[in-house]
């Protein structure tokens, strides 16, 4: 038996990560909730009857299904590569896909610009073949256009999350299922799947909050142009139509959506623990 | 149904490992086991028949059809892990049913069907438990029920028992044995355990570096090794360098030897070889004017519960033997009858 630790032990130790939860989350969602609060609660009715909430509500939760989506897709398959490439390859490998992780969303957006839009690398090679530079240099501006730069640092996030939980497969699993008579791809479903299902739902859930919060990328690709909750909250806070408590039952809302996705993928994990 | 290779050879890629020109027929019933030392090519065979890597050169044929183009599913051979590879996340009765789920059969006739299967392996109580629920010789009683249940052309285990403990690895080794004349099914065994493939093969095959070095009964390859290496790995031996003196008459480091020596001109170099069993002690006065007898002290003692395992130093070297007796030995004899004469190493 090991021994127990004493309480001023454990007290010394919890006390820096209540300070980093107090200060980081409690008491900037406090002041949130006392803004979205501070007219009586009125910011709730105006954000109900804004047609423009309801859209960027509805942009925001099919961009948070949609990139996310599409990333854990791309995202095992990039794992499901790695997997056969040897240690050291792997490693080298696994460092230049983490690196989109280290840049800020605007950095990414100017990226995708300089490579996507009207007078990117890609649109002007594509003009040469016959493209019309005005409908491809459009692409990266587009909903689409902002699902897929999301999609560059979603990506990593999945590959990292997926990856130990497929590593760990016992691949000896899929030859017996072949041998058995299943398919590659049958045997792919129906006997791997479901073992890296847990590590997926959690690889969808972060993303979908990551998506569903990103803001700079957003702001420098697609201005006010695509409506998401996060842009409707920057008209909010911006110096014309300025309305803080509408602002801060936005962020509510944002963070009530993020707490959702999060709650789904801890119920699917303990529903199949 | 038969399992044939004809004339197979399989490199690695970006390697000189592999195997090479094997020739190779399991019969209907019968069970062959394939030994030798890690990295020798045993596994190889086994996934080059199940299909998991394909042939660079050559045949392999089941029942006389050429399948080395066709997957491994494609093939209906029952396979059986190293690490048992059952479905974690399936029922004992789902992971025995699942060949026959993806064969279209109905989940009333596939549960019937895995039940009667895991009863003739002695599971079928633990049906409805999950695989982690199980010990590993009950998980490698799954398996086989598993590799079994599509009543495949052939059977391939792939060092069944090397996880399990050794009381187990012996009921095992008859369950498997029980099963497979039961199915009356060809079996490829590949092991490095020698004991386990003399004990339950019909033929056993020792391979070195890719290539086939003998093919027999486990009697043959015991008795008769075709050279040094296989007597090493089979069984314990006494392996002496030796030139045949005369007729008759072998020299060695620990002295001259009265042997057959037939086929062999005098003047050859030659290996000779001595199972321990078939030394004789001595535990009285011991006449070394005779050839085949040496006086010796005793160098290590191995107490294995029915007999004992030594080494005899002698002049020249040490003479391994297996004796019921338990006092101190003091020389050893070696009958002409027990030597036999193998190529030079």
């Amino acid at each position: 038996m090991s021994p127990r630790a004493s309480s001023s032990t454990l007290v010394g130790f919890a006390t820096p990560g209540a300070i980093v939860f107090g200060l980081f989350f409690l008491l900037p969602v406090g002041a949130v909730l006392g803004g979205a609060f501070a007219d009586g609660g009125s910011a709730f009715r105006r954000l109900a009857a804004d047609p423009v909430f309801w859209n960027g509500l509805r942009g925001t939760l099919v961009l948070g299904t949609v990139a996310p989506l599409f990333s854990v897709i791309v995202g095992v398959a990039v794992a499901l590569a790695l997997l056969r490439l040897a240690p050291g390859l792997r490693t080298a490998a696994l460092i230049a896909i983490s690196l989109p992780l280290t840049f800020s969303g605007l950095i990414v957006a100017y990226g995708f610009i300089l490579l996507l839009g009207r007078a990117g690398f890609v649109t002007l090679l594509l003009a040469e073949l016959g493209f019309d530079p005005a409908v491809t240099g459009a692409f990266i501006f587009s909903p689409l256009g902002l699902g897929l730069a999301y999609s560059y640092y979603l990506v990593p996030r999945v590959v990292l999350i997926v990856l130990p939980a497929m590593g760990n497969f016992d691949r000896n699993q899929l030859l017996a299922a072949r041998s058995l008579g299943a398919g590659g791809l049958r045997a792919l479903i129906e006997v791997m799947l479901p073992q890296i299902m847990p590590s997926l739902v959690a690889a969808f859930c972060l993303t979908s909050a990551v998506a569903v919060g990103a803001y700079g990328t957003a702001l420098a690709l697609v201005g006010t142009q695509v409506n998401i909750l996060p842009l409707f909250l920057y008209s909010k806070i911006s110096e014309t139509g300025t309305d803080l408590p509408a602002a801060s039952a936005t962020s509510l809302v944002l963070v009530a959506i993020c707490a959702m996705v999060v709650a789904i993928g801890e119920a699917f994990r303990r529903s199949r623990g | 149904m038969t399992l044939q290779y004809d004339n197979v050879s399989y490199t690695y890629s970006g390697g000189t490992a592999g195997v090479f020109d094997v020739s190779l027929e399991i019969g209907r019933g019968e069970l062959l086991a394939i030994i030798g030392a890690s990295g020798s090519g045993k596994s190889t065979l086994l996934k080059l028949l199940a299909g998991f890597v394909k042939p660079d050169r050559g045949r392999i044929l089941i029942d006389g059809h050429d399948v080395g183009h066709l997957a491994p599913e494609a093939r209906r051979l029952g396979v059986v892990f190293q690490n048992y590879a059952l479905f974690p996340h399936m029922r004992l009765w789902e992971n025995v049913a699942y060949p026959l789920k993806v064969r279209g059969i109905s989940r009333d006739e596939r549960r019937s069907r895995a039940v009667e299967m895991l009863g003739r392996v002695g599971m079928h109580s633990r049906a409805d438990d999950l695989p982690a629920a199980l010990s590993g010789g009950q998980q490698q009683r799954v398996a086989l029920a598993r590799a079994l249940v599509f009543e495949p052309q052939g059977l391939l285990l792939d060092e069944p028992l090397s996880a399990l403990d050794a009381g187990l690895r012996m009921e095992m080794r008859d369950e498997i044995l029980r099963v497979q004349r039961q199915s009356g099914i060809a079996t490829l065994l590949v092991t490095h355990d020698q004991e386990e493939a003399l004990s339950i093969a019909d033929k056993v095959v020792m391979m070195r570096d890719g290539r086939l070095v003998q093919i027999g009964t486990p009697r043959d390859l015991y008795e008769t090794p075709a050279d040094a290496s296989v007597a090493a790995f089979v069984g314990q031996s006494n392996l002496w360098p030796g030139e045949v003196s005369g007729d008759g008459m072998v020299s060695t480091d620990i002295g001259t030897l009265s042997c057959d020596t037939a086929g062999w001109a005098p003047g050859a170099k030659v290996t000779v070889l001595v199972r321990p069993e078939r030394v004789e002690p001595i535990t009285g006065g011991v006449d070394t004017a005779k050839p085949g007898e040496f006086a010796g002290t005793m160098a290590a003692d191995r107490y294995l519960g029915p007999v004992r395992r030594l080494d005899l130093a002698v002049a020249g070297g040490f003479i391994r033997l297996e004796t019921h007796l338990r006092e101190p030995l003091t020389g050893a004899s070696i009958p002409p009858g027990a030597i036999r004469l193998l190529p030079p190493t």
